[in-house]
């Protein structure tokens, strides 16, 4: 913990996080990725593509990939609802992609020492978060957004 | 002056001159007495120095000085033109197009002093006509000098040998065996040309003793990088005297400090963990001059040269645009404008309700600008490819000489123009595939003469347009691909198995040669035969959206053809569904679109066909390649479009037609864009996307 210490002194600095919600659980997105939050629209299946990439979306004129963060973290697959959207990152390294939620529920300010390291629970399977932080009583996996993109084939 | 803000012009205007240089001197090889282009070399080579003057960069000027005054002496005929000449005329070009290079990536030409080409031009000069082997030898001794400048642009060889010493300078200081001493040198203030200076006062110290270390470094005291004084350390047998008075006879040398010194006292500072810039120069008395190492100071600055290669980009990607295309554009915009306004009064007309009749009018004129603004734009875009092939006659010339067989290319074809983003991309592919034809095509000259073909070997480049495609091909009069040999190797590779080679046709047997790392040159050669060619190039086109083929008669020759799409952008494509899903094919690659009947469908070798008008097709079924849902119901007759890539024909079953349609290309975005079947997705009138077959993956 001498770590988490040593930044509590280090920087106050709050970060924004939109908390979304994927099965049960609630998760948050760094909002510095976050270039845009849309509805569902069609999507476009790409032939021969990796699984959990859904497809294509005309995102004003744009195609952007769309993958869905269920199939990617193992989930039953999407039921998209009313409630459904997808957020549209934008990464430096290969630009737009979109990822599938369930629901977007806020945005939150989380400063680092409300964020704890992940528990090493799950180890050997590819974890997708670096941290879970607080929010009153609930509990918020904070996504480790290179993880999800990388590894296409993992 | 602030001449930066011309840097793109002279950059521009330079590699104008230097291909306008290039071509007249291959003309001038051919015919030397022209006048006329002995004129032209002259004028360009005049403008180089011209504008190289005024950028400031003397190296750059200086050299083509040089050049200007070597046509000067043929202009009036006192020089006769000979290989020799061409040989070291051009590797004035090298070296010029190498300052360019650095002007590119710094805007500052460099250290490269060429001091051994500009001493082979004046060579060649003092030469004249009577010592035509001079130039000769002086060429060969060439190639040896080139490389040296590199890393320490040393100009005088005295020095230079010096500096080679230097890694074991303090033995070297033990071992001389003579009293050594040290000298401390003042330059007066006014002095202007410091690095001369410095120069005779080297010069002098010479005829008395050898000088062993320099500080600061021989480079730099030539660069001038140095204050007012400078220190060196010599060992000599002869009385000090008469050396310090030759030093100070050097005009504008104010003072010579100078003393004994022993090689004892440079062991200790060389001891010493890096004692390098210690000794202050200005330290006068006579203060021993620490041996800083001179290669060291060098190789940095060196570095930090390529550093700021990396880290100073100074041009950006431009295209000259003919004056003409851009005012079509502009016409067309201006149409575009009174198009919108015209369709907005229609939609603002009084009567409420649009007229029918009166928007199809204005939708179909807004169709026609469209359309011719698209050409324009696409007009803009397409460069000839000249650019690109104009350096290969001068290449195969090289080669010529290297690989000691006479050979000519012949080019036709270079105004067609392309698509700006595969022109920049063509010229190694079609360098290869050149090099290809020179190094492994054209036969030694008496094999030629025994297989009764004329000793010069003929390459051929060959650039027109068919349809929406740009065909090149490059071929040779040469020995042609021996498919025996093919066989063997690709057998020996464990590629096929002795029976499977004997069903293979030619054609699958030339197939082998751009599979990776299948290289057939016996030898490897610096031009070919590392078996990364063919495989590269094959790519290389087809990550450009075109193909390439090889046709070859064994004693006769071979011909490859690139093929290349016109543009990369925007393509005529027939949409057609599957199922609920829409695809692109796109239109030149289309044949024919065929109604058949499911009870006409072959089985060979348990695979689909067809056969259609004496061609056999295999049917490609696009649902189950694409993983489609399963049809409920088999309908009787089935839509086949019948695709071409290159010889190869294919019949791709869809669900349904829906026409002809002009469609953007969009990239599916780096995490899909590995994908082998779709190549890309447009968006449809509707918003809807579709994706697009990549006809040359699925045939």
């Amino acid at each position: 913990m001498s770590d988490i210490a040593m930044l509590d002194v280090a920087e106050k600095e709050k970060v924004q996080y939109i908390v979304v919600k994927i099965g049960g659980e609630q998760y948050g997105i760094g909002i510095s990725n976050i270039d845009n939050i849309v509805r569902m629209c069609p999507i476009a299946r790409v032939a021969k593509a990796p699984f959990h990439y859904r497809g294509v979306i005309n995102l004003r004129g744009e195609v952007v990939p769309v993958m869905s963060l269920r199939r990617r973290m193992g989930l039953e697959d999407d039921v998209f609802t009313d409630a459904s959207r997808i957020i549209i990152l934008k990464l430096e390294s290969i630009g737009l992609i979109g990822v599938i939620v369930d629901e977007v529920k806020e945005v939150l300010s989380l400063s680092d020492d409300d964020i704890e390291p992940p528990t090493q629970a799950n180890k050997g399977k590819t974890s997708f978060i670096n941290g879970v932080g607080t929010n009153g009583d609930e509990l918020i996996s904070i996504f480790e957004i290179s993880s999800i993109i990388g590894d296409v084939d993992a | 002056m602030d001449v930066s803000q011309y840097l793109d012009i002279f950059i521009d205007e330079t590699s104008g001159h230097i291909q306008s240089l290039s071509d007249n001197i291959m003309a001038l090889e051919k015919d030397p007495e022209n006048k006329d282009t002995i004129n032209e070399i002259f004028r360009a080579a005049h403008s180089l120095k011209g504008m190289a003057g005024t950028m400031g960069f003397k190296r750059m000027q200086h050299l083509t000085h040089d050049m200007e005054n070597v046509f000067q002496e043929v202009r009036n005929d006192n020089v006769k033109v000979n290989s020799a000449l061409i040989d070291i005329l051009f590797q004035c070009l090298d070296a010029i197009e190498g300052y360019l290079e650095t002007v590119k990536g710094t805007s500052n030409e460099g250290t490269e002093e060429n001091e051994g080409l500009i001493n082979l031009l004046n060579n060649f000069l003092a030469g004249g006509d009577d010592a035509k082997d001079a130039p000769a030898a002086a060429a060969e001794s060439e190639p040896k000098e080139e490389p040296a400048p590199q890393e320490a642009a040393s100009t005088d060889s005295a020095l230079f040998k010096t500096l080679n010493l230097e890694a074991e300078v303090v033995d070297k200081l033990k071992a001389a065996n003579k009293p050594l001493i040290g000298m401390t040198i003042h330059i007066n203030k006014e002095c202007l040309l410091k690095a001369a200076r410095a120069f005779l006062v080297f010069k002098a110290v010479e005829d008395y003793a050898e000088i062993l270390v320099y500080d600061p470094s021989s480079q730099d005291i030539e660069d001038e990088k140095f204050e007012f004084d400078f220190s060196i350390i010599v060992a000599t047998d002869a009385d000090v005297a008469p050396m310090i008075e030759s030093v100070k006879a050097v005009s504008e040398i104010e003072s010579v400090d100078y003393d004994k010194v022993t090689a004892d006292m440079y062991e200790k500072t060389e001891a010493a963990p890096a004692p390098e810039p210690a000794a202050e120069p200005q330290a006068a008395a006579p203060a021993a001059p620490k041996p800083a190492a001179p290669a060291a100071p060098a190789a940095k600055t060196s570095g930090q040269q390529a550093a700021a290669n990396v880290n100073k980009p100074v041009t950006s990607r431009t295209i000259r645009v003919d004056i003409e295309k851009l005012d079509a554009l502009m016409n067309q915009v201006s149409e575009l404008i009174i198009a919108k306004n015209s369709l907005a009064s229609v939609s603002n007309g009084d009567t409420g309700s649009l007229n029918g009749q009166q928007l199809h009018e204005q939708i179909e004129y807004l169709e026609r600008i469209t359309t011719n603004l698209h050409e324009s734009v696409m007009k803009v875009r397409m460069v000839p490819i000249e650019t690109v092939v104009n350096k290969f006659p001068r290449m195969i010339r090289d080669l010529s000489r290297k690989l000691s067989k006479p050979m000519e290319l012949y080019m036709s074809g270079e105004d067609t123009e392309l698509d700006r983003t595969v022109v920049d991309q063509i010229g190694d592919p079609l360098q290869h595939l050149l090099r290809n034809s020179a190094d492994h095509g054209i036969e030694m000259p008496d094999d030629r003469r025994a297989a009764g073909k004329p000793e010069q070997g003929n390459i051929f480049l060959k650039a027109f347009q068919e349809g929406n495609n740009v065909i090149i091909e490059v071929g040779d009069d040469g020995a042609g691909i021996d498919t025996e040999k093919v066989k063997a190797k690709a057998i020996e590779r464990g590629i096929v198995s002795a029976e499977e080679a004997e069903t293979l046709t030619q054609k699958e047997i030339i197939n082998f040669l751009f599979m990776p790392s299948f290289s057939m040159a016996k030898q490897i050669t610096d031009i070919s035969g590392r078996g990364v060619g063919l495989d590269v190039v094959k790519s290389n086109i087809e990550a450009l959206g075109g193909d390439v083929e090889v046709k070859s008669t064994l004693g006769e020759g071979s011909t490859f053809t690139v093929r290349l799409p016109l543009t990369l952008a925007i393509i005529q494509a027939l949409m057609v569904e599957v199922r609920d899903e829409k695809y692109a094919i796109a239109l030149a690659s289309i044949l024919t679109i065929e109604n058949i009947p499911v009870s006409s469908i072959k089985y060979v070798e348990a695979k689909e066909v067809i056969h259609l008008r004496d061609m056999v097709i295999p049917i490609i079924r696009l649902d189950k390649l694409l993983d489609s849902e399963p049809k409920e119901d088999d309908d009787e007759n089935m839509t086949v479009v019948i695709v071409k890539k290159g010889d190869t024909y294919g019949g791709i079953v869809v669900d349904n037609l829906i026409g002809q349609q002009e469609i953007v290309i969009k990239s599916l975005g780096k995490c899909l864009d590995n994908n082998k079947i779709i190549n890309g997705a447009t968006i449809l009138g509707d918003g809807e996307v579709a994706m697009i077959l990549d006809v040359n993956a699925i045939v």
